[in-house]
């Protein structure tokens, strides 16, 4: 048997043949790039977590293990703005999934100036996310804001109310701008995804007797769950993450009423520079941002 | 041929990357930085205002002195993370700019140092006002000469007292209730006092005036939390705060989300007869083609609460010099010169504070400019200079200024927007703040 086995020299010859060398040594450059601008600064914030490394304090940086992750866990504030990020995410997910579906069925029909419409709903998209904080921030405004405008005019209020000042509406309202942005980018998804289905599906189901409502729970609900994976995965990560809107509305006020995990990291990195701690915390909205998004594909995937 | 050239070719190319490697070389080990600092120019940063007058003030000094300068400017948002990362990088750097809220945790992180070895620039401290002697002064060192200082002014619409038939302004903060109350009651404002208590940089300003005012601190003389005390603290004037926004509802519940510039657009338009605003703000504020109250804007002295003494917070920027120059003794004294030029006189002046002054309305830390004729020709055109004066010499340096104030802030502000916003009473408020202060001094020694 042993005499029938091929070399070493010849099964490495067999395996890096001038093919593989060749397509090694043409993906190299990128690697190299992609291995000093993604891959070594990851490394170098999960090593950097173990340190309490503060940038002002530059002669006291500690090895510290642990000490940094379990800091942050038992941090009351950081709990509550777990709690807050949680509370925005879920918000936000199912209000984008709502919204999109509804348009993505408006499109799907067939009507006259529905490109027009198509060409409208995009238009949040198309906007800068700064432009889009700028413009919220007019809207909600609690002095000359133009949703008190058009509440008084339409007799809804009496007088001015506060918005983003009140701590009860402040999360609401910023996922609300949230949802504004990422609605369109959904709808094209969803709607992808819906044109997708045979229209055999339908005729046969027409056939058989079911009316519309039926035919969307059974037939357009199910093949749209590619759709709404995607979608949901995609916005939860988004929505998880999300610092701009809270930059740009609040800077996590009033009091902590928008205090959530990626406003502290900003707080914890570039106020306080404390890059220990940051790039902890960072880790740790990571690791919770992928474990939700296998949980998803899991969950759903067995089912499309 | 083709071999002898690929042979010079590697030469060369041996012979460049060798030259990078001594270059690499030198400047991790910082010999390049020793050497950058051997020059004779001078490395200057500052944050990027008034540039064109710096400019200017720099290419009159490289004339008169004969010494090079390189200015470089950043954006006054990142600057403190730009200055930082040049320490940190050993970035060549001789004067810069600092605010007095940085000073202890640049001194305790060995990147700035004092100036008392320089007589020509300690020289200036008796015509300098003491608060910005006290601002640049830590663990008993002096760390720069000022570049501009300012403080919480208390402002008024004259017009609208006069429409709700009050005939002086407000001394006390009694007071201040009693007439918003009656310009209230009259429908001249909905919320007469303007206040502006959003988290941002001038919170901080904001807070310590109304609390310096109504006789409180918020450290005592140890730097020991003192804001939770019922006596001395901070708390009498968060609960006038609470008060005036609850019960007698004269300062808008949206002052929590208003920052700086959006209260003074809300000042500038009339929609408040009283405003705790940034002393320079008056000249935008009586400027016809800024402001509708223009001419309208007075100042009074910080209205007092019981143990008040008509108080203000100061605060102050300066001219610094990095510890690495310090070590040259050559380059530090040339680095001194143009420290002189700019925070103290050249050719016999205050030049740069006045026109600093005179241009953008900035404040001066020096009192002898306050007998210039310029510069009280430019202030009465808009305030009084007396007043001013008067103010000015009633400010406090900031007692919070320490290594963990950054993060002692993020706590304390959002103590204070709960309690505003009745999450929580005043006591706890303080008293959560208190707490964190002497959980981070803890921290820190």
């Amino acid at each position: 048997m042993s005499e029938n086995k091929p070399s070493l020299k010849y099964r490495l010859a067999l395996r890096f043949n001038y093919e593989a060398r060749s397509a090694g040594l043409f993906i190299l450059p990128v690697m190299t790039v992609l291995a000093l601008v993604a891959v070594f600064p990851i490394l170098y914030s999960l090593y950097t977590s173990f340190f309490k490394l503060k940038l002002t304090r530059p002669h006291q940086v500690p090895f510290v293990w642990f000490d940094n992750y379990v800091e942050i866990l038992t941090d009351e504030l950081f709990i509550e703005s777990v709690y807050r990020t949680v509370s925005f995410t879920l918000m936000s997910v199912v209000a984008i999934l709502l919204i999109a579906t509804m348009i993505s069925l408006l499109l799907n029909e067939t009507f006259r100036g529905r490109r027009f419409v198509s060409a409208m709903i995009l238009i949040p998209w198309a906007i800068p996310t700064v432009a889009n904080g700028l413009l919220w921030k007019w809207i909600y405004d609690s002095g000359y804001g133009a949703l008190n405008g058009l509440l008084k005019q339409l007799g809804i209020i009496e007088k001015y109310t506060v918005w983003l000042g009140d701590p009860d509406k402040t999360i609401p309202l910023i996922a609300n701008a949230f949802v504004w942005k990422e609605v369109p980018l959904a709808a094209i998804l969803i709607l992808v995804t819906m044109k997708s289905i045979p229209a055999d599906l339908y005729r046969a189901a027409k056939v058989d007797g079911a009316n519309v409502i039926q035919r969307f729970v059974h037939i357009t609900l199910p093949s749209l769950k590619p759709g709404f994976m995607l979608v949901l995965i995609y916005e939860t990560m988004m929505a998880i993450r999300h610092f701009d809107l809270f930059f740009l509305l609040t800077e996590g006020g009033p009091a902590d009423a928008s205090h959530v995990v990626s406003w502290q990291i900003y707080v914890e990195t570039f106020r306080n520079l404390s890059f220990g701690t940051g790039s902890a915390m960072s880790y740790i909205l990571a690791i919770v941002t992928f474990a939700l998004a296998y949980a998803i594909i899991k969950s759903l995937g067995k089912r499309i | 041929m083709t071999k002898r050239v690929s042979k010079l070719a590697r030469r060369e190319f041996l012979k460049v990357s060798a030259a990078a490697g001594a270059v690499g070389a030198l400047g991790t080990s910082g010999l390049f930085n020793q050497a950058f600092a051997a020059s004779n120019t001078v490395n200057f940063m500052a944050w990027s205002a008034a540039v064109d007058l710096v400019k200017s003030h720099v290419a009159e000094f490289e004339k008169s002195i004969g010494i090079d300068v390189n200015y470089a400017n950043a954006p006054w948002a990142n600057y403190r993370d730009n200055i930082i990362t040049k320490f940190v990088g050993g970035a060549p750097l001789d004067m810069m700019w600092v605010s007095d809220a940085w000073l202890p945790e640049f001194v305790d992180a060995g990147w700035i140092a004092p100036i008392n070895k320089f007589d020509n620039l300690m020289k200036y401290n008796d015509e300098a006002e003491d608060f910005c002697n006290d601002s640049m002064t830590y663990k008993g060192q002096q760390y720069g000469l000022t570049y501009y200082t300012d403080f919480m002014a208390f402002l008024y619409d004259e017009q609208a007292l006069k429409k709700a038939g009050i005939s002086s302004p407000p001394t006390t903060w009694d007071e201040v209730t009693e007439q918003c109350l009656k310009i209230k009651a009259a429908g001249i404002s909905e919320y007469p006092l303007m206040l502006a208590l959003a988290n941002e940089s001038w919170l901080m300003n904001f807070l310590a005036a109304m609390v310096y005012s109504h006789g409180g601190r918020f450290t005592d003389e140890k730097g020991n939390a003192a804001m939770q005390s019922p006596t001395e603290g901070a708390i009498k004037a968060l609960q006038w705060v609470i008060d005036a926004v609850h019960k007698h509802k004269i300062v808008s519940p949206a002052c929590v989300e208003i920052g700086e510039l959006t209260g003074l657009k809300a000042f500038q338009s009339g929609n408040h007869a009283f405003a705790l605003e940034p002393k320079y703000r008056m000249r935008p504020i009586n400027d016809p083609k800024q402001s509708q109250i223009a001419g309208r804007c007075k100042q009074v002295l910080m209205p007092s609460g019981d143990n008040g003494k008509h108080n203000t917070v100061g605060w102050m920027r300066f001219h610094g010099m990095s510890a690495a120059t310090a070590a040259n003794q050559a380059h530090a004294e040339r680095t001194a010169k143009l420290i002189e030029w700019f925070g103290g006189r050249a050719n016999g002046e205050y030049k740069f504070q006045k026109y600093l002054f005179t241009d953008i309305g900035a404040g001066f830390g020096v009192k002898p400019l306050f007998d210039d004729k310029d510069v009280q020709a430019s202030y009465n055109s808009y305030a009084d200079v007396d007043m001013i004066k008067a103010q000015q010499a009633l400010a406090l340096k900031s007692d919070v200024v320490t290594p963990w104030y950054g993060e002692w802030q993020e706590t304390h502000a959002s103590a204070w927007q709960a309690a505003i916003l009745g999450q929580a009473s005043a006591e706890d408020a303080m008293k959560k703040a208190g707490d964190k202060w002497n959980s981070l001094k803890k921290e820190f020694s």
